[in-house]
C-alpha cells in the first residue's frame, strides 16, 4: 500500500490554495484552446513558458499540465458539433459525434465524451501512481521491429474504420500513405513529392490535412443545400443521454481506458493512436457495426476515454525515464529543466512531493474539468442555434487562424483550403477521410521504423520474428487478416443489398 | 472641404514626423521579432525563451519570439533575409546547419545577406552509451567496429546533423564502418538508446550534462578541449581521433541593417550572457555559453564551411 501514502503526499502537496488555483486556470485555458481549432497545446505552452519562470515549480508544472489535458477535453467539444477536430486524437470523435449532433443528440454526445474522459482520467491516474516506473521500463522494449509489427497490425485495423466499401477504405488508406511521404526522408536526407517547395520539405502538418478534409469540406457540403444547414437539421431532443446511452457507453470507455492507458506509454504513440485504436475495437466488438460513422454512441465513448487515458499516461515515459513521448511532453520537460527538475528516474526518489503532487493534481484538474464543462453542455448546445450564415465565416477563420498558428505560414492555409475542396470531392464520391488519415499517421511510422529495424540488423528481415512482441503482433495481424477476409466482404455486400433495398 | 484635406496633410506629416523620429529612437518603436528556426520546445526555443526577460531587461524593448520550424531552417533565414532590414527582426542560426545546408543544396536566400550578431552558445557533439554497456571509450567503440564491420550502430538526430557529421569524421579517422541510425531528435536517440536498441547515441553536452547520469553513459566529446560542464569526460583528440564537431547557436540579422543598430544589440547579448542572474538559468539547462561577437564568430565560419566541403566531397551525406 506503498502507492497509498504517495498519493496521499500528493493530493496533501496539490490541494494548496495556489496549486488549486493554477490548476484551475490552467484546465480553463486548455478547455478554451481545445475549443479553438488549431491552437494547439505546444503553441500555448510556448508562449506561457516565460511566465512560469516567476512562479514556483510545481504550481508551473500543474498548470502546462492542466493545458495539455484540457485541450483533450475541449477538443472534442468542436469534433462533436462543428465537425472540426482542432487535435489529431479528436479526429475520430468527430466520425460518430457528428452524426451524433446532426441527430440532435450533441447533448448525449458531449456529455459522454466528458464522463468518459473523467473516467479513463481516474483509472490512468491511478495506473501511473502504481505501475507507471514498471510500464514504463516495458515501453522501452518497444524498438524498431516492434513499432513495423504494431503499425501492420494498426494498418490492417484501419480497414475496419470505414463504414462503406472495403475497396474504398483501401484505396484511401493508399492515398494517406502517399501524403504521408511528402517531405524528407528520414534516412537519406533526400526530399520526396515536394516539387521543390520549401514549406514542403518536413512533410503535410497533420492540422492541415485534418481542418482541410473534415471542417472546411463540412462547410462546403453545408452550403451546398440551403434547406438542411446541417448544424439545425433536428430539433434537440434533450441534453442528457439516455440509460440505453449509458448502458452502451460504459463497456466501450472501459475497453477505451484499457487501451489508451497501454498505447500511451509507449513513446511516440500517445492520445492519436490510442483513439483510432479505440474506435476499431468498438466497431470490432459491436453487435451493429453498421451503426459506426451514423451516430453510435461507443463511437465517441471510446475513443474519447481512449484519448484522455492516452494523454495521461504519456507523463509517465517523461517522469520515470525522461523522455518526451511527444511535442507537448518535450515543452514540459523543457519547463522543468528550466526550474532545474531533471525528469528521469530519480525525481521519484529526490522530489516525491513534486512528482506525487502533479499526478495528484492531474486527477483533480479532471475533475475540475468535468464540473466545469457539464454544466456548459447547455450552452454549447445552444450554439448549434446560430444561423448557419452567421456561424460558418466563424468557423472557417478559426480554421485559418489554427492552420496558421503551426508553423506561422501563410502555405499552410492555402494547402488546408484545397484539402477542402479534395475532401468535398471525396464526400461526392462517398469515401470517407478517416482511412486516409491514419494511413497518413502510420505510413512514415511503418517506413521509417521498417528501415531503422532493417538498418540496425544490417539487412536480415529475421529481426521481425526473432523479437517476441514483434512476432506474437505479426500473428495477431494475420489472425485478423484471415479474420477480416472472409466475412468482411461478406458484410459489405449484406450492407450494400440493404442500403439498395431502401 | 479644404480644411479637411489641410488637417489631414499636416495630421500626415505629423504621423510621418514622429514615425522617423520613433525610428531613430531603435528598439522602442515596436517589439522586436526573434525567430527560432525550430519548432515549440526544442532546445534552441527553450533557451530563446529562458533569455528573453533578460534580453527585454538589457535592450529596454519588448520582443515577441516567433517560430518558423521547417527545412532544418532554411524558412527562417530566407524569411529573414526578406525582413525589413531596420533592426526589428532577427534570427537564432545554428550551426553546423547553417554552414552545411549551404554546402549540401541550393538554396532560397543568399547567406551573404545575412550577418551573424552574436554567438551565445558552443555545444560539443558527444557520443553515450547505455551505463551497462560494455564499450567504455572511443576506442572499444572503433575496436568492435574493426572487429565487426557494421555492427556498431550510431542513432542521430537526422542526416547532416551535428551528431551524423560527427560520425563521418570518426569513420575516416579511425578507418572503420559505422551504422548510421537517424532519428528525428535527439529524445527519440535517447529512448532508442535505453532501449538497447542502437549501440551509441549521438547528443550534444547540453542534452545529458544537466540530466540524470544514471542510465546513459557519456563515452566522449568531440569539443576541442574539455567541456566545463562535462569536465569527466574525455575528448576524441585526447584518445587519439582529430575529431571536432560542435553545435553553435547564436543571433544573426540582415547584413544592412545599420551597423550601430547590430553593435547595440550584440552588447545587449554579451551583457546578458554575462549576467549571473542568467548564467543562473543557463546552468540548469546546462548551456555551455560561449559569447562570441558576430564579427568574431564569422571569422571562423569559411574554415568550418571549407571542412564541410571536404567531408561533402568525400562522401556527401545527402544522395
Amino acid at each position: 500500500m506503498e502507492f497509498l501514502d504517495s498519493l496521499i503526499l500528493g493530493f496533501s502537496t496539490a490541494a494548496t490554495p495556489t496549486n488549486l488555483l493554477f490548476c484551475l486556470i490552467g484546465a480553463l485555458l486548455g478547455t478554451l484552446i481545445g475549443v479553438l481549432p488549431g491552437i494547439g497545446p505546444t503553441a500555448t505552452l510556448a508562449i506561457l513558458l516565460p511566465i512560469t519562470f516567476f512562479l514556483p515549480p510545481l504550481a508551473a508544472l500543474i498548470m502546462l499540465a492542466g493545458i495539455f489535458y484540457g485541450a483533450q477535453y475541449g477538443g472534442s467539444t468542436t469534433a462533436i458539433l462543428v465537425n472540426l477536430p482542432g487535435e489529431a486524437s479528436s479526429v475520430v470523435t468527430a466520425l460518430d459525434g457528428y452524426q451524433m449532433a446532426k441527430q440532435g443528440r450533441a447533448g448525449a454526445a458531449l456529455a459522454i465524451a466528458a464522463l468518459g474522459s473523467f473516467f479513463a482520467g481516474t483509472v490512468s491516474t491511478i495506473g501511473l501512481a502504481i505501475a507507471g516506473p514498471t510500464l514504463a521500463g516495458f515501453a522501452l522494449s518497444f524498438g524498431p521491429a516492434e513499432y513495423f509489427s504494431l503499425t501492420i497490425f494498426g494498418l490492417l485495423c484501419a480497414t475496419v474504420l470505414a463504414s462503406g466499401s472495403v475497396i474504398k477504405a483501401i484505396g484511401m488508406i493508399g492515398i494517406g500513405l502517399l501524403l504521408g511521404w511528402v517531405g524528407t526522408d528520414v534516412n537519406s536526407g533526400s526530399e520526396r513529392l515536394t516539387f521543390g517547395a520549401v514549406e514542403l520539405f518536413d512533410g503535410i502538418e497533420f492540422v492541415v490535412i485534418a481542418v482541410g478534409l473534415f471542417g472546411i469540406s463540412e462547410i462546403i457540403v453545408n452550403l451546398e443545400s440551403p434547406e438542411s444547414r446541417g448544424l439545425i437539421a433536428s430539433k434537440i431532443t434533450r441534453l442528457w443521454p439516455t440509460r440505453e446511452d449509458f448502458r452502451q457507453a460504459w463497456p466501450a470507455v472501459i475497453r477505451g481506458t484499457a487501451l489508451g492507458t497501454f498505447l500511451g506509454i509507449l513513446p511516440g504513440g500517445g492520445a492519436t493512436l490510442s483513439a483510432f485504436s479505440a474506435y476499431t475495437l468498438e466497431k470490432k466488438v459491436s453487435r451493429q457495426p453498421q451503426q459506426f460513422g451514423r451516430g453510435a454512441i461507443q463511437g465517441v465513448a471510446g475513443p474519447e476515454a481512449a484519448n484522455n487515458a492516452g494523454a495521461q499516461s504519456s507523463f509517465i515515459p517523461l517522469l520515470t525515464l525522461g523522455i518526451p513521448s511527444n511535442a507537448v511532453m518535450a515543452m514540459l520537460l523543457g519547463a522543468m529543466t528550466i526550474h532545474g527538475i531533471t525528469p528521469g528516474p530519480s525525481v521519484m526518489h529526490n522530489q516525491p512531493d513534486l512528482f506525487w503532487g502533479l499526478i495528484a493534481s492531474m486527477w483533480i484538474g479532471n475533475l475540475m474539468l468535468l464540473v466545469i464543462n457539464l454544466p456548459l453542455i447547455g450552452l454549447w448546445v445552444k450554439l448549434l442555434t446560430v444561423p448557419y450564415r452567421l456561424l460558418y465565416p466563424a468557423i472557417l477563420l478559426f480554421c485559418c487562424v489554427g492552420v496558421y498558428s503551426v508553423s506561422n505560414r501563410a502555405f499552410d492555409v492555402a494547402l488546408a483550403v484545397g484539402f477542402g475542396f479534395l475532401g468535398y470531392l471525396f464526400r461526392k464520391a462517398k469515401c470517407e477521410p478517416g482511412p486516409l488519415l491514419l494511413g497518413f499517421v502510420l505510413g512514415p511510422l511503418l517506413e521509417t521504423n521498417l528501415r531503422r529495424a532493417m538498418l540496425i540488423s544490417q539487412g536480415s528481415p529475421s529481426v521481425f520474428i526473432e523479437r517476441p512482441i514483434s512476432l506474437a503482433l505479426l500473428i495477431a495481424s494475420a489472425a485478423l487478416f484471415v479474420l477480416l477476409l472472409v466475412p468482411a466482404i461478406r458484410k459489405t455486400r449484406e450492407e450494400a443489398f440493404v442500403e439498395e433495398e431502401v | 472641404m479644404l480644411k479637411v484635406l489641410k488637417t489631414l496633410c499636416v495630421g500626415a506629416l505629423a504621423v510621418s514626423a514622429t514615425a522617423s523620429a520613433a525610428h531613430a529612437e531603435w528598439p522602442k518603436d515596436r517589439p522586436i521579432e526573434i525567430v527560432v528556426a525550430f519548432a515549440p520546445g526544442g532546445s534552441t526555443d527553450v533557451m530563446a525563451r529562458a533569455m528573453q526577460p533578460f534580453l527585454e531587461k538589457e535592450l529596454g524593448a519588448k520582443t515577441v519570439i516567433v517560430n518558423k520550424p521547417g527545412a532544418s531552417g532554411e524558412i527562417a533565414y530566407t524569411y529573414l533575409s526578406q525582413a525589413k532590414p531596420d533592426g526589428y527582426t532577427f534570427s537564432f542560426i545554428n550551426t553546423p546547419g547553417y554552414l552545411s545546408m549551404q554546402v549540401q543544396r541550393k538554396l532560397r536566400y543568399d547567406p551573404k545577406s545575412i550577418q551573424a550578431v552574436a554567438r551565445i552558445v558552443d555545444d560539443p557533439t558527444a557520443f553515450v552509451v547505455k551505463s551497462d554497456s560494455s564499450i567504455k571509450s572511443v576506442k572499444d567503440l572503433v575496436e568492435q567496429a574493426k572487429a565487426k564491420p557494421g555492427s556498431v550502430s550510431v542513432g542521430s538526430s537526422g542526416v547532416g546533423t551535428d551528431d551524423h557529421l560527427a560520425m563521418i569524421l570518426l569513420e575516416q579517422a579511425a578507418g572503420v564502418t559505422l551504422t548510421h541510425v537517424p532519428f528525428p531528435g535527439a529524445g527519440e536517440t535517447r529512448t532508442a538508446l535505453l532501449g538497447g536498441h542502437i549501440t551509441t547515441g549521438g547528443l550534444n553536452v547540453s542534452e545529458f550534462a544537466g540530466g540524470d547520469l544514471t542510465t546513459i553513459r557519456p563515452l566522449v566529446t568531440f569539443g576541442d578541449k574539455r567541456s566545463p560542464e562535462a569536465p569527466d569526460v574525455p575528448t576524441a583528440k585526447e584518445q587519439g581521433f582529430e575529431v571536432f564537431m560542435s553545435s553553435e547557436r547564436g543571433l544573426a540579422a540582415r547584413r544592412d541593417v545599420p551597423a550601430d543598430i547590430r553593435a547595440k544589440f550584440s552588447a545587449a547579448v554579451k551583457k546578458v550572457v554575462e549576467s549571473p542572474e542568467f548564467k543562473e538559468e543557463a546552468k540548469k539547462l546546462a548551456l555551455p555559453l560561449a559569447y562570441l561577437s558576430g564579427e568574431e564568430w564569422e571569422q571562423q565560419m569559411p574554415k568550418r564551411l571549407q571542412s564541410f566541403q571536404d567531408i561533402w566531397n568525400k562522401t556527401p551525406w545527402v544522395q
